[in-house]
């Protein structure tokens, strides 16, 4: 059963292979058909679409922006080359080859965390930067190091690389691209992209996944670095500078971020334009000036790139599942905050503040605006860290754990400014968060196996049940961002229910809408409280809602806790009238003393 | 000791002229968060209009202040109006598309200029005596050539031109409005476009200027020879805080001479690594550069 599936799963590879080895022997190394020179550009569409479709995991799937792809090609191309130089000169079943290969990629993949690592915790131009930098950086070390040739480069490399060689890893590529994009950890990459905090507080580890990314693609560059020398029998420090780096970025943009069919095609496109310009005679020279100007007008004319973040392909239907099912136990206190103060600077925000929740309860935190009460959902799901004082999540201390863990506590928020993942549909958003339930790992995500099957599919029906729950069925395919802003709101708690939290955090949810959609919401804060057993604390302005729904409040203001306590006692108490309306019309209306 | 002043005032003036480009690199993210790539190959167009417009006079067999004066005012003409239509022909199609769209088209109009410099005029390297610059100074052991005077001195002069323009004029408090909130700017009566337009050309005189210098020194001019000043210069800019204008000045200088002392105590073929080292170190220590102001996500 278990080797029928690892067939199974890597079928479209094992047909490819002697497909591939068909056409080498019979077409590309036939005298008659005289088609050396269109297997050449064929082997260099090759692995400039390796290349392309493994920078897409980074730039296009995971929305970091990395402008150093060569320099991990030349990692993986002068390690793979070395070997084979100093290796055995006779390879007959290329056994050397593919080991010098996988050694060229590990390199590159090593070199790929060292570089990830630090500097991925930069932002948008300063990654890219960095990664330019490192790239240059790379080359210069070549450049000036002996035993890689120097700048002269390295030569004679032996000639292993051939076209069927080289288009099956071609294949393995775009495969483990697909199937790691189509599995969990696909959208937990594309939740990066979309928005990083949010990914956080559904309980997703950005910093892995970006270092992930990283690692995945700098592993292949180093496979085509590998295939690039043996293919050319040389290399040379001058082939991976930025230039070429720029290359490949456009390759990924103009297929339209994050589509692999579209990198694949981009990646075809401007590797054989060159070539093609070649033929124009008189024009041949100035080749490179049509394709620099194809470039811009291809952006100008598709701006979001040729297939958008589109698909050529959608096959693999999934079977129904088991419900591998993830519970909790609850401890008394779910959250309990001890004395918890944050400054900024000189500011206080919040000080000495200290909430229990219990399993079920609904609270809720009222005050001013300014009062500091998004702050205290900062501090519980670790955006801040407290400055003093102590939080404990199902009684563990959160004291150094990320957003990310502390979502996988069984904490899970919305935001006061809606912060969904755009770009992606309702139903995805919903499946990212549950991201973090699942257990497959990437190896068996790519390996396409039955674990990756049920889990799919139980993310799936729970997905569509939330968004049952939250009326949005119909909306499941739409993309969030073009939701109705109250469809948004309530997307983002179907999103939060999703990572099966034990506390839910709703900030405002109710913030834009009209009345009578202010008491639907509240019964509907009600029924999650009932249907999924969750205790909620909620952060609202309006004091006629919160009465309604909560069973204890809190009133914060300027960061002091100034009471709390059931309803009614709140609203009778002096100090809260005076916090929302002022010292002035508190003391005409109720005389400064307190009303019973 | 001679040797470190020599090093030193190399690495000034050199640094001086990554100073006058990375100002362009920064002013243009300053108000469009994008990074000019061709930006670079402005420098080099500066440098090309220079050569041939001074072949052209007489200047280049008859050198003189006044000749070198025109000379540079042709340059600086030539690139604002290449900077402006760059900026018309491949950044404001894309202004509302995401920020990378545009960076393709820079990075395609980087190689336009590039390969089109290639087929207009050939890839063979050319030597160029734009300025009467020939002597140099003395000073016991230290040798400083009337070259890098003149780049230090013209650098410093733009220099103080600029941070004129950009904190006394109605232009510059608009630009800096427009890199605060293009959104508001643009409600409160700023012409955004304008602004833009008005950037790219500045920052496009100054590469000219920085051409004119740069081949001063290094009477070398071929197609791709603004590839790596640029990329350079991009880095001080990134060095000093992108989109601080201080800062690209403080990170030029920086850069400048640290590749000189590199240069001079270990090897030259080590330089190009010693920036991006640099610049790594400093991005780790400091994420937003030396001068930049760091901005924390409001969640």
């Amino acid at each position: 059963m278990n080797v029928a599936r690892a067939l199974r799963s890597w079928l479209p590879f094992f047909v490819a292979i002697p497909v591939l080895w068909v056409i080498e022997q019979k077409v590309a190394l036939n005298p008659d058909f005289g088609l050396e020179y269109l297997f050449v550009n064929i082997n260099h569409i090759g692995i400039a679409i390796i290349l392309a479709v493994s920078l897409n995991l980074v730039n296009g799937l995971t929305g970091q922006f990395s402008i150093g792809h060569a320099g991990f090609m030349a990692v993986g191309g002068y390690v793979a080359a070395v070997m084979m130089m100093r290796g055995p000169t006779d390879d007959p079943y290329r056994i050397f080859f593919l080991l010098s290969l996988l050694a060229g990629g590990g390199a590159a993949a090593l070199a790929g965390w060292l570089v990830g690592k630090p500097s991925l915790r930069l932002r948008g131009d300063y990654l890219a930067i960095v990664t330019l930098g490192f790239g240059e950086i790379i080359r210069v070390i070549i450049e000036n190091t002996q035993f890689f040739g120097g700048a002269i480069g390295l030569s004679p490399i032996p000639h292993r690389a051939d076209f069927a060689f080289i288009w099956a890893v071609v294949i393995i590529t775009i495969l483990v691209a697909k199937r790691l994009r189509d599995s969990t950890h696909g959208r937990a990459f594309l939740s990066v992209r979309e928005d990083e905090v949010a990914a956080e507080a559904m309980g997703i580890d950005t910093t892995g996944y970006k270092v992930m990314a990283f690692i995945i693609a700098a592993f292949f560059a180093g496979l085509a670095g590998g295939l690039s020398g043996a293919f050319e029998g040389n290399l040379a420090p001058q082939s991976f500078t930025f230039v070429r780096s720029f290359e490949i970025v456009a390759m990924v943009v103009l297929g339209g971020m994050g589509s692999i069919t579209g990198a694949t095609i981009a990646a075809t496109v401007l590797t054989i334009l060159p070539e093609l310009l070649r033929g124009l005679g008189e024009l041949a020279n100035a080749r490179m000036v049509i394709y620099s100007v194809a470039l811009i007008v291809l952006m100008l004319v598709r701006p979001r790139g040729l297939l958008g973040t589109r698909e050529l392909w959608d096959f693999f239907k999934r079977k129904a599942p088991k419900e591998p099912s993830p519970k909790r136990e609850a401890s008394e206190a779910l959250i309990d905050v001890r004395k918890a103060t944050i400054r900024f600077g000189g500011l206080t925000a919040v000080s000495e503040f200290s909430l229990q929740v219990k399993p079920r309860e609904l609270v809720a935190l009222i005050g001013p605006n300014g009062a500091g009460k998004t702050t205290v959902f900062n501090l519980l799901t670790g955006v801040y860290a407290p400055t003093e004082g102590r939080i404990n999540v199902m009684g563990r201390d959160t004291r150094g754990l990320s957003p990310h863990a502390i979502a996988h506590l069984g904490v899970a928020r919305t935001f006061q400014n809606i912060r969904l993942f755009r770009e992606l549909s309702a139903f995805d958003n919903v499946r990212i968060a549950c991201h973090h339930l699942t257990r497959e790992s990437m190896a068996a995500a790519v390996r396409h196996g039955e674990l990756s099957e049920q889990e799919e599919a139980w993310i799936a029906e729970r997905a569509n049940e939330l968004l049952d729950v939250m009326g949005l069925s119909a909306r499941r395919d739409e993309l969030s961002k073009n939701l109705p802003y109250g469809e948004q709101r309530r997307l983002e708690i179907a999103r939060a229910l999703a990572t099966g939290p034990q506390v839910l955090l709703l900030d405002e949810p109710a913030a834009g809408t009209n009345n009578r959609e202010k008491v639907e919401l509240m019964q509907l804060i009600r029924s999650i409280r009932d249907r999924f057993g969750v205790a909620v604390v909620l952060i609202e302005h309006d004091m006629k809602l919160v009465m309604g729904v909560s069973e204890r409040i809190l009133v914060l203001d300027h960061g002091v806790t100034i009471a709390q306590g059931l309803p009614r006692e709140i609203q009778s108490n002096p100090r809260v009238i005076e916090a929302y309306l002022g010292e002035k019309y508190a003391k005409e209306h109720f005389g400064g003393a307190a009303p019973a | 000791m001679t040797e470190l002043l020599q090093h030193l005032v190399d690495g000034i003036s050199q640094g001086a002229i990554y100073a006058l480009i990375a100002l362009g690199y920064t002013m243009v993210y300053g108000v469009l968060q994008l990074i000019n790539f061709a930006h670079g190959d402005v420098f080099m167009v500066g440098a090309m209009i220079g050569y041939y417009f001074a072949r052209a006079t007489g200047e280049s067999s008859h050198p003189s202040v006044l000749g070198a004066l025109g000379v540079t005012l042709v340059s600086m003409i030539g690139c604002g109006l290449i900077g402006f239509l760059i900026e018309r022909i491949a950044y404001r199609p894309l202004r509302s598309a995401p920020r990378l769209n545009s960076l393709i088209t820079a990075i395609g109009m980087s190689f336009f200029l590039e390969y089109g410099g290639q087929f207009a005029v050939g890839p063979n390297p050319r030597s160029a005596t734009i300025l009467p610059t020939g002597g140099a100074v003395h000073f016991g052991g230290l040798s400083v050539g009337e070259a890098d005077v003149i780049i230090v001195l013209s650098s410093a002069a733009m220099m103080l031109i600029l941070q004129y323009i950009v904190f006394h004029t109605r232009m510059g408090t608009a630009m800096r409005a427009v890199s605060w909130n293009a959104q508001v700017a643009s409600l409160m009566g700023v012409n955004i476009d304008l602004v833009i337009s008005f950037t790219f050309v500045l920052g496009s005189v100054l590469a000219a200027v920085a051409g004119i210098l740069y081949s001063a020194k290094y009477p070398k001019i071929d197609p791709l020879m603004g590839l790596m000043p640029g990329l350079k210069a991009f880095v001080a800019a990134v060095l000093g805080g992108i989109g601080n204008v201080p800062g690209a000045m403080l990170g030029g200088l920086l850069l400048g001479l640290a590749e000189q002392l590199v240069s001079g105590y270990v090897s030259s073929s080590w330089k190009d690594a010693v920036a991006f080292s640099l610049l790594i170190l400093i991005l780790l220590v400091r994420p937003s550069g030396l001068l930049g102001r760091g901005t924390a996500e409001k969640v």
